[in-house]
């Protein structure tokens, strides 16, 4: 038995541990849209620049090809306040959790709507 | 022509950050609208720091705004002295006051910045800032014309609708509207029935393109502090039904109450609109939402 600075006595010994196969840092897991709903095949989008341009342009970072979406439909960029979506004057808006929006704070589990494409936003690490 | 809506605070009472309250934020009242340019500031809750941030990184040049306070409560007015606009010089700000001659809400602003209470005394403000009013509570101010209306909260509260080319919004929180109403329990003894709101408010927010009203407490809470000053959502939901508003932001978020809880109040909300056969949108007023207004759907 050990005795603590404060005067308790401690029952555990401290174990050595092997600690040479753990990551040597943390994985940091980046914030990203995950495709949810839309004609098109299911993918997640991490979103690696502090600014990204989502539509059907070949100009857009992030490219989705469906009728619904306009050229440049919506931009995202980082906030101090967090990932914040921007509509670019679309055609059919953007909608964050069915409310159209013309700019919008995003939290981990929105749906943002596109058209009729859903893109569920994760918050990353 | 532009109208835009921004949400800064949405919270009541008292600033509740934390991982409970992040996705609506903590940040009590404060909501500005903007008419082509022109900036009207809906009370100075601790929301209004940001968007103080936002215009000082803007690089607009000159600020010229407009001052809209519900009340004095604190939870409207503390933010105002954290609002970095008012202290840069060539800034110009119109404090108004709700009818002929009502100067109180300018003197009070002063008055919380006492030395007894902050470091900087409102005269040591950079901007320019001058009281104003409403004269008898319609008044075009900067091309949009603002209504004012009388509601029930400890101390007296207003409601304001402001309108530009048949565009709308009214902001209307710390409203026990239940305290009017000749039966306000009627949905307890029938879950289908509405209840029937004061036809001069329910005229006030008629056909507004989004009515922001205090929503604070759910239907089983409400008892509990009858007096307090702050209306059962399913009643303004009602009140939103009647004037057949194009979209309800729920406000005035109960600081108790987490996203999750805020979730279902708001699903509750459009549950009874719909099945009183209303398409109005009902969402929960969220920190962070910029709302354009008058577009299609």
């Amino acid at each position: 038995m050990d005795e603590t600075l404060d005067g308790k006595l401690a029952f555990a010994k401290t174990e050595a541990t092997d600690i040479s196969m753990l990551p040597k840092r943390l994985v940091r897991r980046p914030h990203m849209f995950q495709i949810v709903e839309g004609d098109i095949p299911p993918r997640t989008i991490p979103l690696t620049r502090d600014t990204m341009v989502v539509g059907r342009s070949n100009q857009a970072d992030v490219r989705i090809m469906t009728a619904d979406l306009s050229r440049m439909h919506m931009r995202v960029e980082r906030t101090r306040r967090g990932f914040k979506c921007i509509d670019l004057g679309s055609r059919n808006g953007v909608y964050v959790n069915h409310v159209r929006v013309r700019s919008a704070i995003l939290r981990d589990g929105d749906h943002v709507q596109l058209g009729n494409v859903v893109l569920m936003y994760h918050e990353g690490s | 022509m532009s109208f835009f809506v921004r949400f800064w605070g949405v919270r009541g009472s008292i600033p509740t950050p934390g991982p409970q309250t992040q996705r609506y934020g903590g940040n009590t009242s404060c909501v500005e609208v903007e008419v082509d340019g022109v900036r009207y500031i809906c009370d100075a809750g601790s929301g209004i720091r940001e968007l103080g941030i936002e215009l000082m990184s803007s690089n607009l040049g000159k600020l010229k705004a407009h001052f809209f306070f519900s009340h004095m409560h604190w939870d409207h007015i503390q933010g105002f002295p954290f609002f970095g606009p008012v202290y840069v010089p060539d800034n110009h700000f119109t404090i108004w006051g709700p009818k002929t001659g009502d100067r109180r809400f300018a003197r009070l602003l002063q008055g919380q910045m006492h030395s007894s209470y902050f470091p900087v005394d409102f005269q040591d403000l950079g901007g320019t800032i001058h009281a104003d009013d409403l004269g008898d509570g319609d008044r075009v101010v900067d091309g949009v014309r603002v209504r004012v209306f009388h509601q029930h909260h400890p101390g007296v509260s207003y409601a304001y609708r402001f309108e530009r080319d048949g565009v709308s919004v009214v902001y209307a929180t710390d409203s026990e509207i239940d305290l009017d109403l000749d039966d306000p329990d009627l949905p307890m003894r029938d879950s289908r029935a509405l209840r029937a709101v004061p036809s001069d408010l329910v005229e006030f927010c008629r056909g507004a393109d989004l009515l922001i009203a205090d929503g604070q407490y759910t239907d089983a809470q409400y008892p509990k502090f009858v007096g307090w000053g702050h209306a059962r959502a399913t009643t303004v939901t009602d009140l939103a039904v009647h004037a057949q508003v194009k979209q309800l932001a729920v406000f005035h978020h109960d600081p108790m109450h987490t996203d999750e809880q805020i979730d279902m109040l708001v699903k509750h909300c459009q549950d009874r609109a719909e099945r009183h056969g209303s398409d109005m949108l009902v969402f929960g007023a969220r920190e962070g939402f910029e709302l354009e207004l008058g577009q299609q759907f």
